[in-house]
């Protein structure tokens, strides 16, 4: 037990109950640091709820509880880290939980059944939970606000069946088991009428697949047709590498600013869409920096905190909300820093790891699993290795073909399709950059994009002389693969192909079935 | 009812993907296009020189190769296509043009690219972008896709006359084919038909299977002979079904479906004539392409059209064909593990229920469906059920 990473048997902790049996011991400086956290993040709980129309929404969306379990969170994604990990990791959590509690705060004031603040709704704009909201970069009147992202994303990180009802919703309604967890769980809610109902009308996007496609036209049935909210569907090409499909990209979007324009009266303000493009510019070479270091023996910005951040950066953020620009200064400061006094990030490192597919990492304690259990380093994830084109900071015909870029470029949709390129052969290529030696494949059954290319990674891998892992997973349904038959699928490989024993031995085998 | 004359000889056109009538046209020099989605407009694939042929896999047994490479989650057609491919059942084609219609056809083609599963030296692979929306712009991509994934490298490869005469000529063809298609399919309209949902199924899918040109005179002659044919005396049907949903190559659906007592009055999936055989009207004050283009994409019925009106459109189509076949109920299918048509599949169902009220069975189902117990026993329940509601005189 001590400042040193690796001292606590981190396994002892779980209780099989839903929290942990006490808080880890990281040093006196680590632990203060860690402790002040927490009490930022019950400030932030505390600062929610107090508001009366909040402490409604608790009572009539029941996906809201859920909320109760974000300090649970943010200890799990932390286990084990110290120094410039420990902060880094901080730094990224805690302001997605605050830019979290501002969009529930929002969503709830326009909300008509809870805070039914008519001026305010209007000035919203529903987005998609999985699109990158690029089109709202010239609008700094209004508010392009996601409801997906809240009640059906974020509240599987809180508490991993936090959305099983609303897929039972769905499957009774008729859609059938086999199809991605995340489109149907959205679709389920919809159906439930579980989504808060505000705004002056919805920019939908074909985001990552044909689920998420078809899930859309369920929600744009109540939307549209019942709500009377009406909705813009934003169709990205698949295709987005190649050339020909980029000036109907490019198309949407001036479609799509035209429709907001139409819907809210507002105009598209070019200043402030530069404003918003020089902020996405400057995270995109932080973005670029960190991965940088992690191409070195000394890795720094890792894990699910760091994946999960560059989502809400680029998709949800894009630029619009100067903090976390200077959340990304911090971290590139801290990177350095580490990096320059070549901080280890875990206790031994036996193997560098590239993570892909369509993970399941966020909803329980993968990342940093597998490197207290295993000394695996998470170098990079899929869903991090989005754009890496700088936007034009003053072109506004250019301005119209980054964001049609940005927007077919969202997260998972910039690998799942796309053709196999980019999901299998940059795969490699990133192995080569990393210097890693294995791949850690999420394979989403339901995620047919993937499912897909099963046969290719195999070969390729081989080929390549790459330990490829195999890590089968349901997405948002832990009732079909819980996240202990989930951790198996590595020990097992661990154990007979690298024949290896556990760093952490308790860690192999937890008991945190029902844990926050 | 007396046996069509030809049926015999469609129903083996059907048996292999080679067949016949592909062989003769290869064997004329004509370069043999294959593709796999309704969203390829036919007409440009089967110019002077060339003809398509929409991939199926007939016969088909084992699928486990196909399965290794893309796991057992994906779709069986698309599996059952890569694993015919790789056993050599395609090496007939001479390029293979698919749009990314849905992830999973993309992946089975992808694989055949990678696994270079059709040797000629010649072979090539398109991809294409298909539109999403019905839409000016839509329709734009449309035409751009079209050109560079079709009309260009057809030219490119293999010399094809792409000019607008000859996209014309491809589309009277096409048009004798959907033509002939449409006259067979409206004796189905008939109280007491003179053709089964399962014959005209055959001689609607073998159009897509085959060289059209070749076809046309048997057609013609089965038109004909449908003139004068006696129907049964007795009512053949208990139900008459409209079958709605996602591709059907499989002989056996429909046969199965008329079986269990059910009449296949009309026929909205992909592979069937609703709306792939409607005819494509050409004016001469605009190009050819650009009117192709359009009719298919304002007429598509394929669920990746996002936008609400296409959406509701989809089901107001069912329900005209409902109406126009003078159906009792509505089967909606999807091939299992289909995403596009699950969705479709749930929301058509409790639509055309809830606010069409139509009597719908909801049902996945294997690819090769042979005699499926199960789909036996919920299709006759099925029946049942609708008989029940017309003698308790039911809204439907």
């Amino acid at each position: 037990m001590g400042r040193e990473i690796g001292s606590e048997p981190l396994g002892n902790f779980y209780t099989n109950g839903k929290v942990r049996k006490r808080r880890e011991w990281r040093g006196v400086k680590d632990t203060l640091y860690d402790y002040t956290r927490w009490l930022h993040i019950m400030g932030i709980l505390a600062k929610f709820i107090v508001k009366p129309r909040n402490i409604k929404a608790f009572f009539r969306y029941r996906w809201m509880s859920n909320y109760l379990a974000v300090p649970m969170m943010i200890d799990r994604h932390t286990q084990g880290l110290r120094g410039p990990q420990l902060r880094i990791a901080h730094l990224q959590l805690d302001l997605v939980a605050e830019d979290v509690a501002l969009l529930l705060d929002k969503l709830f004031r326009g909300d008509r059944r809870i805070g039914n603040d008519k001026a305010f709704s209007d000035k919203v704009v529903l987005m998609d939970e999985n699109e990158m909201t690029a089109v709202m970069m010239g609008f700094p009147t209004l508010k392009g606000l996601s409801r997906e992202s809240p009640s059906v994303y974020i509240t599987v990180l809180l508490n991993q069946y936090a959305v099983c009802h609303y897929l039972d919703t769905v499957q009774e309604f008729g859609l059938p088991g086999d199809v991605c967890p995340m489109p149907a769980a959205e679709a389920g809610m919809s159906i439930d009428d579980d989504f808060p109902v505000l705004g002056a009308c919805a920019i939908q996007c074909n985001t990552t697949c044909d689920g998420s496609l078809l899930s859309n036209g369920v929600i744009s049935k109540r939307l549209e047709l019942e709500d009377g909210i009406p909705c813009f569907q934003l169709a990205a090409p698949l295709r987005h590498r190649e050339e020909d499909v980029q000036e109907y990209a490019a198309q949407e979007i001036r479609n799509a600013i035209a429709f907001i324009e139409e819907k809210t009266g507002e105009k598209w303000d070019w200043d402030y869409y530069f404003e918003c493009a020089k902020r996405v510019n400057e995270s995109t070479r932080h973005r670029l920096e960190w991965l940088e270091i992690n191409k070195t023996d000394y890795p720094q910005v890792l894990g699910s905190s760091f994946a999960l951040y560059n989502e809400t950066n680029y998709m949800a953020v894009c630029g619009k909300m100067p903090m976390f620009v200077e959340a990304d200064r911090k971290i590139s400061a801290l990177a350095e820093q580490g990096y320059r006094n070549k901080t280890k990030v875990a206790k031994e490192v036996r193997h560098r790891a590239i993570i892909w597919g369509v993970q399941s990492h966020f909803y329980f304690d993968f990342l940093v699993w597998i490197q207290n259990c295993w000394g695996i380093l998470p170098l990079t994830d899929m869903l991090s290795m989005v754009s890496t084109r700088i936007l034009s900071e003053d072109d506004k015909e250019q301005a119209i073909y980054d964001m049609a870029w940005l927007t077919e470029n969202m997260i998972m949709r910039n690998r799942t399709h796309g053709g196999y390129k980019v999901l299998l052969d940059e795969l490699w290529e990133f192995c080569e950059e990393f210097r890693a030696d294995t791949v850690i494949l999420w394979e989403h059954i339901s995620c047919k994009a993937l499912d897909g290319m099963h046969g290719q990674f195999e070969e390729k891998a081989r080929e390549k002389g790459i330990h490829l892992i195999w890590v089968d997973h349901d997405l948002f349904d832990p009732r079909v693969i819980s996240r202990q038959e989930i951790r198996d699928q590595v020990n097992r490989y661990m154990r007979t192909v690298f024949r290896e024993e556990p760093l952490d031995p308790t860690l192999e085998v937890i008991h945190d079935e029902h844990s926050w | 009812m007396k046996d069509l004359k030809h049926l015999y000889y469609f129903e083996k056109l059907l048996e292999d993907a080679n067949n016949e009538l592909v062989r003769t046209s290869q064997a004329q020099g004509k370069k043999c296009v294959a593709t796999a989605c309704e969203n390829v407009p036919e007409p440009l694939l089967n110019l002077p020189g060339t003809f398509s042929v929409r991939l199926r896999a007939p016969r088909t047994g084992s699928i486990e190769m196909a399965t290794y490479y893309t796991t057992s989650f994906l779709c069986e057609y698309t599996r059952a296509l890569l694993e015919r491919a790789m056993e050599g059942g395609f090496n007939f084609t001479d390029c293979l043009i698919v749009p990314d219609g849905c992830s999973m056809l993309n992946r089975c083609a992808e694989n055949m690219e990678l696994l270079r599963t059709m040797p000629k030296d010649h072979f090539f692979h398109e991809y294409m972008e298909i539109p999403m929306k019905a839409d000016d712009n839509g329709l734009a991509l449309y035409k751009v896709q079209c050109q560079n994934h079709i009309l260009n490298p057809l030219h490119e490869k293999f010399g094809i006359d792409i000019s607008d005469a000859a996209i014309r000529r491809a589309v009277t063809q096409h048009n004798r084919v959907c033509d002939l298609i449409r006259q067979i399919g409206e004796y189905r309209k008939e109280e007491y038909p003179r053709i089964t949902g399962y014959e005209f199924h055959i001689i609607t899918m073998v159009t897509y299977a085959a060289p059209k040109d070749l076809l046309i005179e048997k057609l013609e002659e089965t038109l004909e002979e449908l003139k004068t044919r006696e129907p049964d005396a007795k009512k053949p049907y208990r139900a008459r079904v409209v079958l709605v949903g996602s591709e059907v190559d499989d002989v056996d659906v429909v046969r199965l479906i008329e079986d269990c007592g059910a009449y296949v009055c009309a026929d909205r999936f992909c592979y069937g004539s609703f709306p792939g055989r409607d005819p494509i009207g050409l004016t001469d004050d605009e190009d050819a392409l650009t009117q192709i283009c359009r009719q298919y994409m304002y007429r598509g019925q394929c669920p990746r059209y996002m936008n609400q009106d296409k959406i509701q459109e989809r089901r107001r189509y069912v329900d005209r064909l409902a109406l126009e076949y003078r159906a009792d109920g509505i089967i909606y299918q999807q091939v299992k593990f289909c995403d596009p048509w699950a969705y479709e599949r749930m929301v058509g169902t409790q639509v055309l229920r809830e606010d069409y009220h139509y009597p719908v069975l909801s049902i996945d189902r294997p690819y090769t469906t042979g005699n499926s117990g199960q789909l036996r026993t919920r299709v006759q329940a099925f029946m049942e059920s609708v008989e029940l509601k017309k003698l308790q005189g039911g809204v439907k």
